[in-house]
């Protein structure tokens, strides 16, 4: 089974710190990493080769400090990496960036027989990118899927949607976003990461690579604007009592007396 | 403008499934309404089913103007392959401004497909929505970074302007019997093959539970320390006539199911009371609760962060003060 897994390089949230003045992410001290659910992505990718053979072909776009991120891909085991760079991509909303996806994966030899990507990304938080590119590409779609299993030209997914647990069949080729729960997360073998950027090559493909035009690429792709960014508006502070639990409790219950959750008390204790 | 038209007006798409419970398409009425109001346009909810005259009559009675509805089997399973191709069809004929869905599972993987067929952009799992005064276009506030930030996302030069909605953010409408719209069923067209063949659907456990509905919200986080004195919190819920909900690691602890999460990645609540326990005030945690109408909290270090949007903080320990209030409430209620 030839397949292409979609990882994305985002900043370690623990270590994103907000500039509250200016409204930024501070970039000093952030450490980038994989995607988690695209790591899953990859993991089931490799199972999957592991039982089916074949192929697993990582792409990521990006800047070109992503080829970490695909080199980390190759040393967990991925065959083959393209990294999808050009400083006409920068500014890419979810429209501009699954359509220079989808170019890539036309350009993949042989077409894949499935595409997986993460359910979502812990920085932009869409989910827009799996199906959009599906779109593109005409092909089924399931998001959210934690289980896969292959059943000859078919494979049968299970997902959580809304409350219900649904078990589909899906024609091949298809694209699937995952989501946690789908299998265990490996740790890097000693020495695969150095093994990885001395012995195996990244493929990199630029603008003019994808044929693709200024226009349909990155900011001036994008349908979608940022107007501005903001924290999430303050709430003010209340009262803070200290004293001993009887105190507390007693505070407690007045409040709910004043908020009619509770009936006032006729008489005092 | 003319505001007796079906084109250029707003839509919302309405998600009936499970319909006591999830309310979502509702609320998105009764917001697109006022955004409707403030714009000089037609709410409209779209409504696609084997069988959907009955919701296509509480959508009226919730406020649409007007629904479009689509009846034919093939629909009667939210599939977004059909859908996508029907609701797109009607989008390129009747041309919409604005077009919502809540941010269901289904909503979440329908709209993207959708927005990439119409061409045009979308934001995800927006807070709030807005009317930029001078340019009339919908201002979509959507939470990145696990809700550290919001970005004010805008779709200037493609139509429809699309977005997801948060469950929970807007309040539906009363419904009114008397309300006056009317019901229009255009021609649906063919509809593709099915690529994703549905074997077995069979409801998760505990997803019956109605946290957004609750008006008193009892919450608890790691520090409880115990699965037991969690439990105490459902206590407490039921004597408050309440719900419980908790914090990711209180999940993690497996205290509490996935279901009861609350926050960013969780569910928004926006109760009356909202009683947290053990709970730090981490922005991921306070972006699902800040709705509430009052905050009380619970914890033991004086310096949580939490006591910075609490009506009332209180400083003790959840051990001793938990049971404490609820021998008080026992005799109480
Ligand atoms: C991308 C992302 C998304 C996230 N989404 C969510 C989300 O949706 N929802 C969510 O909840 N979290 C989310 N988180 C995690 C979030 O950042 C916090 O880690 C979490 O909310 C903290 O939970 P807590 O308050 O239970 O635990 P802690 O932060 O550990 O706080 C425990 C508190 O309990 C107090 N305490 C300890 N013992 C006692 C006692 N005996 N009596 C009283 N008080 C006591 C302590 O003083 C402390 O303040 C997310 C994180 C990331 C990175
Ligand atoms: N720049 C990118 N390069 C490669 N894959 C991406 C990129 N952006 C998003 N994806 C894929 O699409 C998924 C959803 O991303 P998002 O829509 O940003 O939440 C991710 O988990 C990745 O699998």
């Amino acid at each position: 089974m030839e397949i292409v897994v979609c990882i994305k390089q985002v900043p370690d949230v623990p270590t994103v710190r907000m500039d509250r003045e200016r409204m930024t992410i501070i970039r000093e001290g952030v450490e980038s990493v994989i995607n988690p659910l695209d790591y899953i992505a990859l993991e089931a990718a490799l199972e999957l080769r592991q039982k089916a053979g074949g192929h697993v072909c990582i792409i990521t776009m990006g800047p070109v400090q992503s080829e970490v991120a695909l080199r980390e891909a190759l040393a967990v085991g991925a065959d083959q990496a393209i990294l999808l760079t050009d400083p006409d991509f920068a500014g890419a909303d979810t429209l501009a960036t699954s359509h220079v996806l989808a170019r890539a994966i036309q350009k993949i030899e042989p077409f894949p027989d499935l595409i997986l990507c993460g359910m979502q990304t812990t920085d932009s938080d869409t989910g827009h990118v799996g199906p959009q590119i599906a779109e593109e590409l005409g092909l089924p779609q399931v998001c959210g899927v934690n289980e896969i299993h292959r059943e000859g030209k078919f494979l049968v997914v299970k997902r959580l949607s809304d409350g219900f647990v649904d078990t589909v069949k899906v024609t091949l080729p298809t694209l699937l976003t995952v989501t946690k729960g789908l299998c265990p997360v490996r740790d890097l073998p000693l020495g695969a990461l150095e093994a990885a950027f001395s012995t195996k090559d990244v493929l990199e493909w630029n603008m003019t690579d994808l044929d693709l035009k200024k226009e349909e690429v990155g900011f001036a792709g994008s349908a979608t604007q940022v107007r501005r960014l903001r924290t999430p508006p303050p709430r003010g502070s209340g009262d803070i009592i200290e004293g001993p639990p009887d105190v507390l409790v007693g505070h407690l219950l007045r409040r709910l007396e004043a908020l009619s959750i509770l009936d006032e008390e006729d008489e005092k204790k | 403008m003319k505001k007796n038209r079906l084109s250029d007006s707003i839509w919302v798409f309405g998600d009936y499934r499970n319909y006591f419970q999830n309310r979502v398409t509702l609320q998105l009425i009764a917001k697109g309404k006022e955004l409707a109001k403030e714009l000089d346009k037609q709410l409209i909810a779209v409504v696609l089913g084997d069988q959907v005259h009955q919701y296509a009559m509480e959508y009226v009675a919730h406020g649409a103007d007007v629904v479009v509805a689509g009846e034919d089997p093939g629909l009667m399973e939210y599939q977004v392959d059909t859908y996508t191709a029907v609701l797109a069809r009607w989008v390129e004929a009747f041309k919409p401004q604005i077009l919502l869905a809540g941010a269901t599972s289904f909503g979440r993987e329908f709209f993207p497909r959708l927005a990439k067929r119409l061409h045009t952009g979308l934001s995800a799992d927006c807070v709030a929505l807005d009317v930029e005064k001078d340019t009339g276009l919908l201002v979509q506030t959507t939470p990145s970074f696990g809700g550290e930030l919001l970005a004010e996302v805008v779709t200037p030069d493609h139509k429809p302007q699309m977005a997801t909605v948060h469950p929970g953010i807007f309040r539906e409408l009363p419904h009114d019997p008397d309300a006056f719209g009317c019901i229009i069923y255009p021609e649906i067209g063919p509809l593709p093959e099915i690529r994703v063949k549905r074997m077995r659907t069979r409801p998760q456990q505990t997803h019956d539970i109605r946290l957004e509905d609750a008006a008193v919200v009892v919450a608890g986080g790691i520090g409880l320390g115990s699965k037991e004195l969690f439990g105490m919190l459902s206590e407490l819920a039921d004597l408050l006539g309440g719900d419980v909900g908790a914090t990711r690691p209180a999940v993690y602890a497996g205290w509490a199911e996935e279901e009861r999460l609350l926050g960013q990645t969780g569910k928004n609540v926006r109760p009356k009371l909202l009683i947290s326990v053990g709970t730090s005030g981490a922005l991921q945690y306070t972006t699902g609760i800040q709705g509430a109408e009052t905050i009380i909290a619970i914890n033991r270090d004086p310096n949580a962060p939490f006591f910075k949007i609490a009506d009332l903080g209180l400083v003790g320990d959840a051990v001793t003060v938990l049971p404490l209030l609820l021998d008080a409430l026992r005799k109480r209620v």
